[in-house]
């Protein structure tokens, strides 16, 4: 191959090399950044932010340990983002299998889809308080857009000719539905999912940082209030963390549950 | 079915809806006013919100001036990073090697998460805004540069280098414009991404703009407001987003994603 070309697939350990170098680098530039400049003034070292977060284990922040604070928001997201399941892909397949579903859901969608999920926060504390309802709403809501939306796409989108061999095969409208339409949507489906899953984890961190006495947003908040940015970073790097930990038990669920696609691929 | 039947079912259901929202309101007042307004209260909130300025000292257009700048000044900074990255990082492979691990190491934080690192650095001002705005934007514009270009047909490349094309050729006039559809659908992420973080920055710290007047409402407890500001964010979200399509449509030729 050329030289040229654009993906060179290089060799998995300079790939690996390359990685460590340019993270290592980044460490060590942000933490002399802080030792010997101005910098430090704003921003811990990456050696600090490490040593109170082994710290923040044992030591409560506020009134509770760091994985606590994490289990407080994992909660919220797990039964918010539940909900938004069980409303989100039964919705999206009514409006993607039946016209007349379609034709009632599409136009009020239309209207809620483009306001943004942490938006409902001022109208959900004013109806629920301040309490947990209010933040399983905003993560519902949050999450329920994209699950429907793609759902909707994924039944929208069954390959006529398969729905036709399946007929003349003689199945019935229940058998295509079952067999047919919704096998098909599941990839659909679970882009949904992930999308859901990330946007859901946003919300949660918002409708912390609004209002909450407890949670990863909550650490953020307060960090920022108290000009602590230790704790802030704290914060951002359990988000991040758990973030991509969610994301990646969503693809391994979907790469058990979708073995044909991810092979056709 | 028919496509007249069906424009007809849509029109009842809305108006079923509201009619619905109207009933449980105004008609047998099942919630108190001040939780849950009727839409003829939330019209009449909407109208008088163009003119006065209580409670939150603004006027619907002076809210929206002000978001709408801090939210399109972030964003453009966000297409004129990103975008150059992006492509920067999937042409170059030195580039590539080491700018994206550290891209992914920050990639999965939530630009919300950034909004009290960013108050602290640089205040509550438009310009804190304008980072967190940055942050969210920039993000999808590497991404889907990156993947457009990385996707550049094999066989495209060849050709242009058959005919003698140089590198440079070869990038502005094969991969880009190849890329673009990609590149776009990353353009309209990021502006989906940038409205929504603009709600978030504004209800945590700000004076103006739509994320200010909603909180502010709430705490104030005017739910007729709170409705008004909210659909007012949903419209101009949607406004952008036709505007960005038809761009679309202009610049981007051939092949759709």
């Amino acid at each position: 191959m050329s030289s040229r070309s654009i993906s060179i697939a290089g060799s998995r350990t300079e790939v690996v090399l390359y990685a460590v170098a340019a993270l290592a680098g980044f460490f060590i530039v942000w933490q002399l950044l802080v030792m010997y400049t101005a910098v430090g003034m704003v921003m811990p070292s990456p050696i600090e932010v490490v040593e109170a977060m082994v710290a923040s284990c044992a030591d409560p922040i506020g009134s509770k340990t760091l994985p606590m604070h994490i289990l407080f928001s994992l909660r919220r997201v797990l039964i918010g983002y539940l909900l938004a399941v069980l409303i989100g892909i039964p919705v999206g397949i009514l409006m993607g299998c039946f016209q007349v579903g379609e034709a009632i859901i599409k136009p009020v969608f239309e209207i809620f889809r483009p306001i943004p999920g942490l938006a409902w926060i001022p109208l959900a504390i004013l109806w629920f308080g301040i309490g947990e309802e209010s933040k399983y709403f905003i993560i519902c809501v949050s999450a329920a857009v994209s699950i429907i939306l793609n759902t909707y796409e994924g039944a929208k989108s069954v390959d006529p000719t398969l729905v036709g061999a399946a007929r003349m095969l003689g199945a019935n409208d229940f058998q295509v539905f079952v067999f047919v339409t919704i096998p098909s949507s599941v990839p659909h489906i679970f882009a949904g999912l992930q999308v859901g899953l990330s946007s859901s984890w946003m919300a949660v961190i918002a409708a912390e940082m609004i209002r909450s006495s407890e949670g990863t947003g909550w650490i953020i908040t307060t960090g920022m209030d108290s000009g602590n940015t230790v704790q802030i970073l704290i914060g951002m790097v359990s988000i991040g963390f758990i973030g991509l930990i969610l994301a990646s038990l969503l693809r391994g669920l979907e790469k058990k549950l979708c073995t044909w696609r991810i092979q056709g691929r | 079915m028919k496509k007249s039947l069906k424009r007809l079912i849509s029109a009842i259901s809305i108006a079923s809806v509201l009619l619905f929202w109207y009933l449980i309101t105004d008609g047998l007042h099942l919630f108190s006013s001040y939780l849950f307004p009727s839409p003829v209260a939330v019209f009449k909130a909407f109208v008088n919100k163009l003119t006065v300025t209580v409670p939150d000292g603004g006027t619907l257009f002076t809210h929206l001036v002000a978001s709408l700048q801090v939210a399109l000044y972030g964003y453009f900074l966000g297409i004129v990073i990103g975008v150059p990255l992006g492509i920067l990082m999937a042409w170059h492979r030195k580039v590539d090697l080491i700018v994206k691990p550290i891209f992914d190491l920050i990639r999965p934080i939530p630009p919300v998460g950034w909004i009290p690192l960013m108050i602290l650095w640089v205040g509550i001002g438009q310009s804190a805004k304008a980072m967190v705005i940055f942050v969210s934007a920039v993000t999808p514009c590497i991404v889907n540069s990156y993947t457009g270009i990385k996707q550049t047909s094999q066989v495209h490349l060849w050709v242009a280098q058959t005919f003698g094309a140089t590198r440079r050729q070869m990038l502005f006039d094969v991969a880009i414009p190849s890329a673009l559809p990609m590149i776009f659908s990353g353009l309209k992420v990021s502006l989906g991404a940038s409205w929504m973080a603009l709600v978030a920055a504004e209800m945590l710290a700000s004076t103006k703009g739509l994320g200010y007047m909603i909180q502010m409402n709430r705490m104030v407890g005017r739910a007729d407001n709170i409705i008004v500001g909210m659909l007012m964010i949903g419209v101009v979200g949607a406004i952008l987003s036709a505007i960005l399509g038809l761009v679309e449509d202009r610049f981007v030729k051939g092949r759709h994603v």
